[in-house]
């Protein structure tokens, strides 16, 4: 997304002194808190505005008296006017209810932490590795730039991430899973499990059907960690002090590794946080096409009912891990960069 | 953050004179900047890419027919595998699946091009007023930016497109609605360091008001910086129309290359053996993706070499 | 947050960077192990008998509940079916009735009692005999709990009283007389179980496993969007099934399940609703998979709204005014090539639409007499609109009574590809008639269906082998009370004629006189244009041979498999005796990825070991 060079974290020039960190502290909190609440607002009305009764979608058209239709309205506090729903919902929230799903029957926070170990699962799996591919494959480039490597590193990088995630991972089914030519199919077509197995060989099972989405995400994912990290190294690598370490006479390496990586990074750590508050979110596709048990398959199999209370949960948690990524790389960014809030 | 186009020296001699001089200046510029851009050979790459795109999508009509996408008088039979009639072989109803490429790119470069500039009018707007007017102005459009900002975009757009009816409209808005603020942020930055200029202290000291001063000279300074947001935001609008076109959340009636990849998902492409069916549509909105941003990514450097390339 | 962009190239400490790139490695390390013991580890309380059969299924809906008063998804009353006994069941030879809990069943003179003998060699799986007054308890709960009437309320809203005297004796009073009485497809449960539940709209019967019940198998693991498991019940009084184990795997994307099924990893795939011409097609060439294309149990149709009102008499929505005129209707349809649909959308996998019941309910299917039928020709369907008095203006387009260019919103399913193909097949047949076509297809219908905003809308029922209900949902007596119920009605359709039909062959008891009025009825419906029939698609599914040696479809000469009146199909099947290479295939799948995977992370090593090499070398 193009949005992340700007969403990076942002200091507050200016404040120096040792008691700053804690007010730059409590500034970023509050203010993770005012959007938190935001979120819940806007994941309230805005699915308040798909039109149609949710009453009539949850009874599934079935033979209902307005009798029956008033208990349910009753039951899910519909017929409360729409203010009091509001504060009802928000006072709840507070309690971590999100409500009932109406084609589940269930609480929303089951159906979520039901679902939420396996999104964290694909989405931490991917961003390790495309963090780490980014980051040393981003350095190769930088201290390599212009050379013909740097080139077909950042082309290929580029080329992956104009990629549609859902289309890439439809050709790797086509041509991995379900095999193309002569080429048998190695990998799962989808789903998290196959079943039946315990221990050792479940979790054998688990990876191999890990294997394809993983791809897919760190194929599209891992491009914008190199570019920002080659980028980084690059603005790092004209710095006087460079030039100074090596006119003293230290190595290449010993100098991009001591002094160069370790400051280039700063800006790619933030990205990270960033990063994987998105990837939770960005996971629909990918797991809609791989039928992933995760959050993303559940938003969008809510959304097409529509389950307005598994919607609302759901958007707000998406929208939390967003958040609070970002906020935690606003909190560790003075801890690495000393100009910044102290 | 500075950019190259030299406006500082604007001063009034005698107004017709000035004007003239502005309009060589700008040609002079534009020149220069063509030059410049020459230089990055990707740059020039993702340009051909375009033109090689744009130019069938904007003679579609008389090179394969608006007829192309007509179902009950489909050239061939469903599902052929390619053969020199049908090059790329027929999609489900028998229509010719190139005829339905180059057609399908004019409603996806059509959505990619008005969100884009849906998004980076918003991002524009608020970006420089914001920084022209400081104070709870400020504060309060730069609270709502962060905080679109944080709002996981894709997930925004689904509910956007799933709130409206379907249309083409509707993707335009939900895709231009939801990624406005990086822009914003960019075009403020910009805003303040043009305003700290003198001239700006000059033409507020001369009587302009803030429109005259917005309109005349903030804005032209800050246009590079949104030319090259634009390019760069194009990509990503015709990768979020795939996208939620995929998803079934497009006008179900319209050829694009999302809804293409939808049909032949829907038509069991995937398992049945018809690679043909997914691989054209999905290469077209990688190639004009990749090509807008490495146009995107060669304006940025040509306007701003010390930026260096962050995306 | 006030300056952008402050990434700044100066000197900082790298120890710390360092520190926490390898805290925020660790804290992730630590949520990706989380995750995995987070997810519910397989019971082993239940652990497949080593070497057993088992018939993998793929399905493609998720489960509603597997509380049988809740479910009311496809595949959440297929495992109810095979998990509990209704009292009668449905031959698979030609429908007609058979017992099931029940053995018998006889209704009193007045037709007010019916007394059903309930059979006493059907256990629980618990060991506990089944009674009458289990089947009472289920009954009588759902009349008086109204969360345990939430699925199968309708069918005991009738229902006076229900009794036990004794454990083989049921006895139900109703308050009228209700042909239906031997096609309750209500699922029994076990009272001992059910009693302890106190909130019926709550649970969902998804937390004891193996869930106590006495059909031909036992529910014994659900995690959901994954798969549902069912272990055989050796001790079923019809006898035990030949698979030692049932399990329906979730697969969200039909191409998924196709290539599952190619590749062994699934035994039967049955589509949501069928499999698509391409995937049948490729499919019938490849060896070991048996493609079942049989005549589907299921209607299409384009359905019209015939000015949606209430019972009350107030209306509701806003049907187009001039698809109230039949002449406008049958013409419409008449532009409908019905042949098209079959040929380029169905390619063959359907047969072209003619009366309400589909053909392969022989006794009831109705064909229309050919001076009735309504033939595609759109010639003269453009004349009828002429009479009609809508006619066509200077821009070719015709105009309704009020003077505006028509224009019809279609309804269509966003979920169903048929309908949007459909649907622009008909923006061109009709544009030909100057007739604009919108086409709205929304992911749940039901909204705009039951306000009644639309002019016309695809629609499709799966009819049972009694046609009452599929019947019934056209009457008047279905409307909703006011426009603020939800009633049983389909369309909104209210016709005196059609009404009288639907009475008189609820009263007629011998089979062949009932039969010819209902084909009164779908001759009636016909020609009133209402529910213009396109297509009866076919049941497209598929199964492995080296894995399900043989199955019983419904009806047996050719029928489908998946979505059964009965448990028939899983019931029956038949191991193949090859059924172990399947596994073993995929298990070769596993080695291989596996082996790929261990080649990769080795390259990723050897990268970095070189690297490292590299360095050290160069550290003197």
């Amino acid at each position: 997304m193009t949005a992340d060079a700007a969403s990076a974290p942002l200091g507050k020039p200016g404040a120096r002194t040792a008691t700053a960190y804690p007010r730059y502290l409590a500034g970023k909190l509050a203010g993770a808190a005012v959007s938190l609440l935001a979120v819940l607002v806007t994941s309230f009305f805005l699915f308040r505005l798909i039109p149609g009764d949710p009453v009539r979608f949850m009874t599934g058209g079935r033979q209902v008296s307005s009798e029956q239709l008033a208990n349910y309205r009753e039951q899910f506090g519909l017929d409360l006017p729409l203010w009091q729903q509001f504060t009802d919902y928000c006072g709840k929230a507070l309690t971590g209810d999100l409500g009932t799903s109406y084609q589940f029957n269930a609480p929303v926070i089951d159906k979520i932490t039901e679902a939420l170990p396996h999104t964290l699962l694909l989405t931490g799996t991917a961003f390790v590795i495309y963090t780490v591919l980014g980051i040393v494959l981003g350095t190769r480039s930088a201290w390599r730039h212009g050379r013909l490597g740097d080139r077909l590193n950042t082309g290929l990088a580029l080329v992956l991430y104009s990629v549609p995630s859902f289309w890439l991972g439809l050709l790797l089914i086509v041509t991995l899973s379900v095999g193309i030519g002569p080429l048998p199919g190695l990998f799962p077509t989808g789903g998290m499990e196959s079943g039946g197995e315990e221990g050792f060989a479940y979790v054998l099972d688990v990876a191999h059907h890990l294997v394809l989405p993983v791809v897919t995400l760190v194929a599209v994912e891992y491009g914008q960690t190199l570019l920002v990290t080659r980028s980084a190294l690059m603005d790092e690598m004209g710095s006087d002090y460079l030039t100074t370490a090596r006119a003293k006479g230290l190595r290449d390496d010993l100098v991009r590794r001591r002094h160069a990586v370790p400051n280039a990074l700063l800006p790619t750590v933030t990205l990270i946080f960033i990063n994987l508050g998105r990837t939770v979110a960005g996971v629909i596709l990918v797991e809609t096409v791989f039928s992933w048990p995760g959050l993303g398959g559940l938003f969008y199999q809510a959304l097409s009912v529509p389950d307005l209370p598994l919607v609302q949960g759901l958007f707000f948690v998406f929208a939390a891990a967003v958040i609070v990524m970002n906020t935690l790389a606003d909190l560790i960014y003075p801890l690495l960069d000393p100009r910044v809030g102290r | 953050m500075t950019t190259g186009t030299g406006m500082t020296k604007e001063q009034g001699s005698s107004p017709v004179r000035s004007r003239s001089l502005a309009r060589r200046r700008r040609r002079d510029s534009a020149a220069r900047f063509w030059r410049q851009y020459r230089t990055h050979r990707a740059g020039l790459f993702g340009l051909g890419a375009l033109l090689l795109f744009a130019l069938p999508a904007l003679t579609a009509p008389l090179l394969v027919g608006s007829d192309v996408d007509d179902v009950t008088d489909a050239p061939g039979g469903p599902l052929e595998d390619p053969s020199t009639a049908f090059p790329f072989g027929t999609d489900r109803f028998g229509r010719n699946l190139l005829g339905l490429v180059i057609w399908g790119a004019r409603v996806s470069l059509l959505v990619g091009l008005l969100a884009a500039v849906l998004s980076v009018a918003i991002g524009t707007l608020i970006g420089v007023t914001a920084g022209h007017f400081k104070g709870w102005y400020a504060t309060v459009t730069m609270r709502i930016t962060d905080w679109f900002l944080v709002m996981p975009t894709l997930v925004l757009a689904i509910a956007l497109a799933t709130v409206m009816p379907r249309s083409l409209l509707t993707i335009v808005v939900a895709i231009g609605v939801t990624t406005w603020p990086t822009t914003a942020r960019l075009v403020r930055a910009q805003t303040l360091a043009v305003e700290t200029r003198p001239y700006i202290e000059r033409a507020r000291a001369l009587g302009g008001g803030h429109w005259h001063i917005m309109s005349r000279h903030v804005l032209p300074n800050v246009m590079p910086l949104v030319l090259a947001q634009t390019t760069l935001i194009i990509s990503s609008a015709i990768l979020a129309e795939a996208t939620l076109a995929f998803l079934g959340l497009g006008d179900p009636t319209v050829v694009s290359w999302g809804a293409l990849l939808q049909d032949a998902r829907e038509a069991g492409a995937v398992s049945s053996g018809h690679w043909w069916y997914l691989v054209p549509p999905g290469v077209a909105i990688a190639v004009v993706a990749l090509a807008f941003t490495l146009c995107g990514r060669a304006v940025e450097q040509v306007l701003n070499p010390r930026l260096g390339v962050s995306r | 947050m006030d300056t952008n962009d402050q990434y700044g190239g100066h000197h900082r400490t790298p120890g710390r960077v360092r520190l926490v790139v390898a805290a925020g490695a660790a804290a992730l390390t630590l949520s990706a192990a989380l995750a995995t013991p987070l997810s519910p580890a397989r019971p082993q309380a239940y652990a497949a008998d080593d070497g057993g059969r088992v018939l993998t299924v793929a399905v493609a809906q998720s489960v509603d509940s597997l509380s049988p008063f809740l479910a009311v998804r496809l595949l959440s009353t297929s495992i109810h079916r095979l998990t509990y006994e209704y009292l009668t069941n449905y031959d698979p030879e030609d429908n007609h009735v058979v017992p099931g809990l029940a053995t018998r069943w006889e209704s009193s003179p007045d037709k007010l009692t019916w007394t059903y003998t309930i059979r006493s060699d059907s256990r629980w799986s618990d060991g506990r005999q089944a009674t009458a007054e289990d089947a009472a308890w289920t009954f009588q709960t759902m009349m008086t709990d109204p969360g345990a009437a939430t699925a199968n309320g309708s069918f005991v809203s009738n229902f006076e009283k229900v009794t036990a005297p004794n454990p083989t004796t049921l006895v139900i009073k109703l308050k009228k007389p209700q042909a239906t009485m031997t096609a309750l497809d209500v699922p029994i449960v076990p009272k001992h179980v059910w009693e302890k539940v106190d909130d019926f709209s709550k649970f969902n019967n998804d937390k004891d496993f193996p869930v106590v019940g006495n059909g031909p198998f036992v529910l014994t693991d659900h995690k959901p969007d994954s798969y549902v498991r069912l272990k055989a019940n050796r001790d079923f009084w019809r006898g035990a099934p030949k698979f030692d184990e049932l399990v329906f795997r979730y697969y969200k994307d039909q191409d998924a399940a196709v290539s599952a099924l190619r590749k062994g990893e699934v035994s039967f795939v049955a589509g949501s609703p069928s499999l698509t011409p391409a995937q049948a097609s490729s499919l019938k060439g490849e060896k070991n998979i048996h493609v079942n294309d049989a005549p589907g149990r299921r209607f299409y149709a384009l359905a019209v709204n015939p000015g949606a009102r209430a019972k009350n008499g107030e209306t509701l929505g806003d049907g187009h005014p001039s698809l109230l005129d039949q002449r406008v209707r049958n013409a419409l349809f008449k532009a409908v090539d019905r042949k098209a649909v079959i040929d380029k959308v169905f390619q063959g996998h359907a047969v072209e639409g003619a009366g309400y019941i589909p053909p392969r309910f022989t006794q009831y299917f109705w064909k229309p007499s050919p001076g009735q039928e309504l033939t595609y020709d759109p010639v003269e369907a453009g004349r009828m609109l002429d009479r009609a008095g809508l006619r066509k203006n200077a821009d070719g387009r015709r105009v309704g009574k009020d003077g505006k260019p028509l224009t019809y919103r279609v309804l269509c399913h966003a979920t169903d590809p048929n309908d949007k193909a459909i649907g622009r097949y008909l923006q061109e047949w009709w544009g030909e008639l100057g007739i604009g076509v919108t086409l709205t297809c929304l992911d749940n219908v039901t909204d705009p269906w039951l306000a009644g905003e639309y002019d016309l809308a695809f629609d499709g029922w799966s009819v049972n082998p009694d046609p009452d209900f599929v019947l019934s949902i056209h009457t008047c007596a279905a409307l909703p009370a006011t426009p603020e119920d939800t009633g049983a009605t389909d369309n909104f359709i209210c016709d005196k004629k059609y009404d009288e039909l639907y009475a008189r062959q609820l009263a007629e008891y011998d089979p062949d006189k009932r039969a010819a009025l209902v084909k009164q009825m779908e001759s009636r419906l016909y020609d009133l244009g209402y529910m213009n029939v396109m297509a009866y698609p076919n049941a497209v599914e598929a199964y492995r041979t080296d894995q399900i040696a043989s199955i019983t479809t419904m009806p047996a000469k050719a029928g489908n498999i998946y979505g059964q009146d009965g448990y028939w199909s899983w019931w029956s099947a038949v191991p193949a005796d090859s059924g172990d290479s399947s596994g073993s295939s995929s298990s070769t799948g596993v080695v291989i990825g596996i082996v790929t995977g261990v080649v990769v992370l080795a390259g990723v090593g050897a990268f970095f070991a070189r690297r490292r090499r590299a360095t050290a070398d160069e550290r003197e």
